[in-house]
């Protein structure tokens, strides 16, 4: 498959030192777009919806906000920490940018656990892209099934 | 055995009865992956159309005053590439001191260009048909600008079909494809009009 | 016989031609000579060699702008203004400024190529900022998510601050990472104690330069600091302080408490510190906070366990610590004296501290923070 100017520059800018030290992409050698579609099926397949999703997730976020950056225990279920750092990071395609932060929501009922960020969520909402395979903030389709 | 034909008229042939992407199909990959962004279409029109006329003029000087005294033809496909690849590394130092604003709405599409095949296309056309210095310049300037119009026409288009529900089966580069003949077929009609020899 | 070269050779010949063409125009195109750069209208002013970016220019001149990622146009935090015609914005600058600072061409330093004389506005404060060459002299264990390091500064020897100000620590390349980046941290010692830096580093998840503290650093390590910078500190007034913190938010008013109690500063001033954290196991410095308050008793300090474990035995205050600090406001801290707000944490801390300050009493322009973001 034959890389618009635009994916390659998205691709380009996902990789680590870019946005993020670590990078969107993880060890995932998949192209971005064979990456979301992928997802995108799991999606349907698990019978969840990408706003619904991002819903959740940034109601977790508020919720846990309440903490001031200490760890609160949500709908008594999630144990969510946020943790915020200096400055912003842009959405890799160029449509904007967020606030540099950390949400950390530990499941007690699964045992799970993901992180994410403002960008994480935008990019879940908007991109309905979950980052790569690898990637310590991405959202796996069967994990957030198992947490949601 | 010099093609004589007006400058003024290959001019206006080659932007529009014998474009040389609709009537040749020469630059379509570009053609087709940028052409789904308006403002990138511009841009790489434009840098097109300019990248095309000076490297056609240089190429036509190389043709007349080193291939052919020295009797290499069989090479120039090569002497072309070189001549092109080297033009497009100059003219992107050159804007970038020159002219910041130009050399950002340009940008990332001067590189991109060395590799459109419309380039050498327009190129061995300039040799084959044994065009003059004028005609040359003509002539190129023409189909870049062709080349242009064609481009911003396709994503003017492609911006109307995104609103427009198209079968599964055809999203993306399928009704693409099609649109392009659609567009083609119309300049057709153009064709016969006057003959670029 | 040799006839089959000689085509080669000239297409050789023609290719290495058009090369050294494009090696002579580069060396003519490319050479911008000596550009002066003028810092707030005749300030100072600097002669270099133009074609590199401003940030990276200024920084060898040694005038340090912030900047968290070192250059590379990711973080946004260099911005200067720039009085001269740089000509327009790169794509590269719009997503980290505002409509407002476009208009004033506020621009990002590492993303200015120096192609002629330029004229730019600085804060004066930046102009004391040094870069420091230090060694790491110990590294402690505060709680399960923060550690507390100490440098010792070999060149220059000496930093001069006042409490409440941050540095930024320069991370080298480590592990899979290929570029250097720079993060803030507010400094924890005493600017009493001018040969070392005191920092307290929380592990953020994914952080690479959090990461790399509690990984990677060890005791005997080189490492590089840029500062001091911000505008954090203590005002000099009669009026109350109320300082509120969580996490590492600690280390600005750890400065302040110490450095008060060194040199018996604002003798007028009562201080007030609520400290929040979820569990014991984020408690941290408790004895030596009670201790002060004996060393200093105008200084009072409230810690606050939002969800104590049973193990904790916690006997002191419970709840968040907004809620805290609201009962505090209402039943306990006198307003004689008038009262000034402190933060030290995220956007969202502050932004619920201060709704609570404004509510009971305490003016928005009394309240202090660091910008955080």
């Amino acid at each position: 498959m034959k890389y618009t100017q635009i994916e390659r520059a998205v691709q380009e800018r996902m990789r680590p030192g870019h946005i993020t030290a670590l990078g969107l992409l993880g060890d995932d050698q998949r192209p971005v777009a064979d990456i979301m579609q992928a997802d995108s099926e799991a999606f349907s397949r698990l019978g969840m919806d990408f706003d619904q999703v991002a819903d959740l997730l940034e109601h977790l976020r508020s919720a846990g906000q309440d903490g001031l950056g200490e760890p609160i225990t949500v709908d008594n279920r999630y144990l969510v920490s946020t943790g915020d750092a200096r400055g912003v990071l842009p959405c890799p395609w160029n449509d904007g940018v967020h606030h540099k932060n950390a949400i950390t929501v530990q499941d007690q009922r699964s045992g799970r656990t993901i992180i994410y960020s403002d960008l994480s969520i935008h990019l879940l909402r908007v991109h309905h892209f979950c980052q790569g395979k690898g990637s310590p903030f991405r959202l796996d389709p069967d994990t957030l099934a198992a947490i949601l | 055995m010099s093609s004589a034909i007006n400058p003024v008229i290959l001019f206006f042939a080659s932007i529009f009865t014998s474009n040389i992407l609709l009537s040749n199909f020469l630059g379509t990959c570009s053609f087709i992956s940028i052409s789904k962004d308006w403002k990138s279409s511009f841009g790489l029109g434009m840098a097109v159309t300019f990248v095309l006329t000076i490297t056609a003029a240089i190429s036509w000087l190389v043709l007349t005053y080193v291939v052919i005294p020295l009797d290499i033809e069989y090479l120039s496909f090569i002497i072309f590439i070189i001549v092109v690849a080297a033009v497009v590394q100059i003219l992107e130092m050159i804007i970038d001191r020159a002219s910041p604003a130009l050399y950002m709405s340009l940008g990332i599409f001067l590189p991109l260009i060395t590799v459109n095949c419309a380039i050498l296309g327009a190129i061995l056309f300039m040799q084959i048909r044994q065009y003059n210095f004028i005609q040359t310049v003509f002539f190129a300037t023409g189909s870049g600008i062709g080349w242009w119009l064609a481009i911003l026409l396709l994503a003017a288009i492609r911006e109307r079909i995104e609103k427009n529900p198209v079968p599964a089966g055809l999203k993306g580069a399928g009704i693409t494809m099609i649109t392009i003949g659609f567009m083609a077929m119309a300049f057709i009609g153009f064709s016969g009009m006057i003959a670029v020899q | 016989m040799i006839d089959f070269l000689y085509g080669p050779l000239i297409t050789a010949g023609l290719a290495a031609g058009l090369a050294l063409v494009i090696v002579v125009l580069d060396a003519i195109v490319n050479n911008y000579g000596d550009v002066k750069i003028d810092i707030n209208e005749g300030q100072r002013s600097y002669t270099v060699r133009g074609g590199a970016n401003l940030l990276g220019t200024m920084a060898a001149e040694g005038v340090f702008v912030p900047s968290a990622c070192g250059g590379r146009g990711s973080c946004g935090a260099c911005k200067v203004r720039v009085l001269s015609d740089v000509g327009p914005h790169l794509p590269t600058e719009l997503p980290y400024l505002s409509a407002e600072e476009v208009t004033q061409n506020v621009r990002l330093a590492c993303q200015i190529k120096l192609k002629k004389d330029i004229a730019i506005e600085l804060a004066e404060e930046l102009f004391s900022v040094k870069k420091f060459q230090s060694t790491v002299s110990s590294i402690k264990t505060i709680t399960h998510d923060i550690k507390e390091a100490v440098f010792r500064l070999d060149n220059p020897g000496e930093i001069e601050f006042m409490a409440g100000q941050y540095v930024q620590l320069v991370v080298p390349p480590y592990g899979t990472f290929k570029e250097s980046v720079q993060r803030a941290y507010s400094m924890s010692s005493k600017p009493g104690d001018r040969q070392a830096v005191e920092l307290l580093i929380r592990l953020v998840p994914g952080g690479i330069a959090t990461t790399w503290v509690h990984q990677f650093l060890k005791e005997g390590d080189r490492v590089e600091l840029v500062g001091p910078f911000g505008e954090f500190h203590v005002r000099d007034t009669t009026a109350a302080m109320v300082c509120v913190a969580g996490g590492s938010g600690m280390a600005p008013f750890k400065s302040m408490f110490y450095d008060i109690l060194q040199n018996s500063s604002y003798p007028e001033k009562e201080i007030w510190y609520f400290f929040g954290a979820r569990s014991g196991r984020d408690m941290f410095y408790l004895d030596e906070l009670r201790q002060l308050e004996t060393l200093l008793p105008r200084f009072h300090f409230v810690p606050a366990l939002s969800e104590p474990s049973s193990d904790d035995k916690w006997t002191g205050e419970t709840g968040l610590i907004t809620d805290v600090l609201e009962r505090f406001l209402k039943e306990r801290i006198g307003t004689a004296k008038g009262l000034e707000g402190y933060l030290c944490g995220s956007p969202g801390m502050i932004n619920a501290c201060t709704t609570v300050m404004t509510r009971n009493g305490i003016n928005l322009e009394k309240i202090y923070y660091d910008k955080f973001a």
